[in-house]
């Protein structure tokens, strides 16, 4: 019995008028990041009288803006390559031999999936400094690579075992071995699983609070996009048109982001779940 | 001769492939984490040099004298259970409903999805600002009481609140499990049954829910690993108050050691919530692998 016509109509509507209520906050935000202090005080609700981008101008130049775009996008992407490379040649050599010792290493590097970062946070603090990559975004880049690591080892893995072996031993008959077999035949092959790692962990990375938290919070040239804005809104808690401006500055990228990519995403992201 | 050149070659190159992620683990987590069993057993400010050994009793300490921690325990434990069952069956509903192929699907989606792609703490200030602020205006727009209720400043809302934001920003990542795991479902098992005559509740139950069960086990799974970490949205959102009533065991944890500079206590209650998720995740993989066999 499929509901009728009429029934699907309201249906939609009610659908509709529920997903604005749903996103309504952060147009909230948007609308009064172009308001004046006194227009926020006065009405949250109003649409701003006029388009102005002063706020934004005040909160770019404030918190140096193009400066913790360009941290976040160091730390994203070397993290990321770093754990895309390291991640996927171990998960290849684990998953072509069958010895003890592999299956040994294999729970080894997937068992951290079990510890939360809350409970190792100050010891890796601590291992930071001693190792001088705390108070850096090459340094929390690198750390990334061990904590990206389990889920992206468990996620190659698990797709290594499906490439026939007949592939690896067709490359070698043509002389290709070690690295070169790897990286000319089999990381290729890896594209999709590839494609899902990138998609979970540029999430992660680029929104992460707690560890860039506790290792490039010190100074404002190491500083994040996320940590900035949460220094910036603790600082001007009464000037809410400042903090909604840097508010929006955090989230623009990532939402521009998913505007252009957001089938990608949204597969990526089930793609991870199902497999991790 | 060549023989055993080879395996020598083999095994350097296992090492050479396997070493760099090996290293990589151990200093983001093995590493720190036999620090932490030992940091455990000792009292420690982080200033004075060396750490203090005091055997167990930071764990005698916690247990048995420490409300803070009972406290944020009970509250993370109520959280976590009103939350995995909340954002499951909100998703599920939103699922079914994007399945029936309106025409605002793409829309739909998107717009449910969207929090998801937000750091925590941005959402948490979001919400804060619509809490403290919006509310006011919608209520003196609408007349509705709801929103002149002090949602961040009394205990049993603030619980509310911190619940319901982090459900807005995270159902509609357990929408698309859901959606893809219903377009597994094989269309002619559903019409089948309307032949048969079952009515939509009845198709439901019987047979959508039963071809649900990998995602439902998916989705609690993940529910549950993130709700017992809660930490960023309640830091921004209410900062552990009103009263210190929304501290979770990862904020309080949080507290104690970034905060309190009790390195040696901190610590120690750090490996009590290792040990805890670490006994619900083999629980739960337990259940669910008795289940899977069965089904």
């Amino acid at each position: 019995m499929k509901p009728n016509k009429a029934g699907r109509l309201v249906l939609e509507v009610f659908m509709v008028l529920l997903s604005v209520v749903f996103v309504y906050p952060l147009l909230l935000t948007i609308f009064n990041s172009f308001k004046s202090f006194q227009e926020v005080m006065t009405d949250v609700i109003a649409l701003p009288s006029k388009l102005s981008f002063t706020n934004y101008s005040y909160v770019w130049d404030f918190i140096d803006y193009p400066r913790l775009f360009l941290n976040n996008a160091i730390i994203t992407v070397l993290g990321l390559a770093g754990i895309v490379l390291v991640s996927s040649i171990a998960a290849y050599k684990l998953g072509r031999t069958k010895t003890r010792a592999s299956s040994f290493i294999y729970m080894l590097l997937i068992m951290p999936m079990l510890i939360p970062f809350q409970s190792i946070m100050l010891t890796v603090l601590q291992l930071a400094k001693d190792l001088h990559l705390s108070e850096s975004t090459w340094g929390l880049g690198i750390l990334y690579w061990g904590f990206g690591a389990p889920l992206a080892v468990f996620i190659y893995h698990g797709f290594v075992k499906g490439i026939p072996l007949e592939i690896d031993e067709s490359a070698k008959i043509d002389g290709a071995s070690g690295f070169r077999l790897f990286f000319t035949v089999i990381f290729p092959l890896l594209k999709s699983v590839t494609t899902t790692i990138i998609i979970i962990d540029v999430m992660w990375i680029w929104n992460d609070f707690l560890l860039p938290l506790l290792m490039v919070n010190g100074s404002p040239s190491t500083k994040t996009l996320t940590l900035a804005a949460y220094t910036f809104v603790g600082q001007y808690t009464s000037d809410w048109q400042y903090a909604m401006t840097a508010m929006v500055m955090a989230v623009l990228p990532s939402i521009i982001v998913f505007i252009l990519l957001q089938k990608y995403i949204v597969k990526g992201v089930v793609a991870g779940a199902v497999k991790g | 001769m060549r023989r055993l050149g080879r395996k020598w070659g083999d095994k350097f190159e296992f090492g050479f492939f396997t070493l760099p992620v090996l290293l990589c683990v151990a200093v983001a987590f093995y590493i720190p984490f036999v620090m932490t069993i030992r940091y455990s057993l000792t009292k420690w400010n982080g200033i004075s040099k060396h750490p203090t050994f005091v055997g167990l009793d930071n764990f005698k300490q916690i247990f048995l004298h420490d409300a803070n921690f009972a406290a944020s325990a009970w509250f993370t434990l109520k959280y976590a259970v009103l939350y995995i069952i909340l954002v499951n069956v909100l998703a599920i509903l939103l699922a079914l409903v994007l399945d029936m192929k309106l025409k605002s699907t793409a829309w739909l989606r998107a717009a449910f999805f969207t929090p998801y792609i937000l750091s925590l703490v941005i959402v948490g200030f979001i919400w804060k600002f619509i809490f403290m602020q919006g509310f006011e205006s919608l209520g003196a727009s609408t007349g509705w009481s709801v929103f002149g209720l002090s949602w961040l400043g009394e205990p049993g809302l603030a619980f509310v609140s911190v619940l319901g934001v982090s459900i807005w920003q995270s159902v509609g990542f357990y929408m698309v499990i859901y959606i893809a795991g219903l377009q597994s479902v094989p269309e002619d098992l559903k019409e089948a049954a309307v032949m048969d005559g079952a009515g939509p509740f009845r198709r439901f139950f019987s047979i959508t829910l039963p071809l649900l069960a990998p995602s439902i086990t998916i989705s609690v799974f993940m529910a549950l690993t993130n709700s017992i970490k809660v930490f960023d949205v309640i830091l921004s959102l209410t900062g552990g108050g009103p009263g210190g009533t929304t501290y979770s065991v990862a904020y309080d944890i949080y507290r104690d050691t970034f905060q309190n500079n009790l390195y040696g206590y901190g610590t120690a209650k750090a490996l009590i919530l290792f040990v805890a998720v670490l006994l619900i995740t083999i629980v739960q993989l337990t259940i669910f692998k008795r289940r899977e066999v069965e089904a």
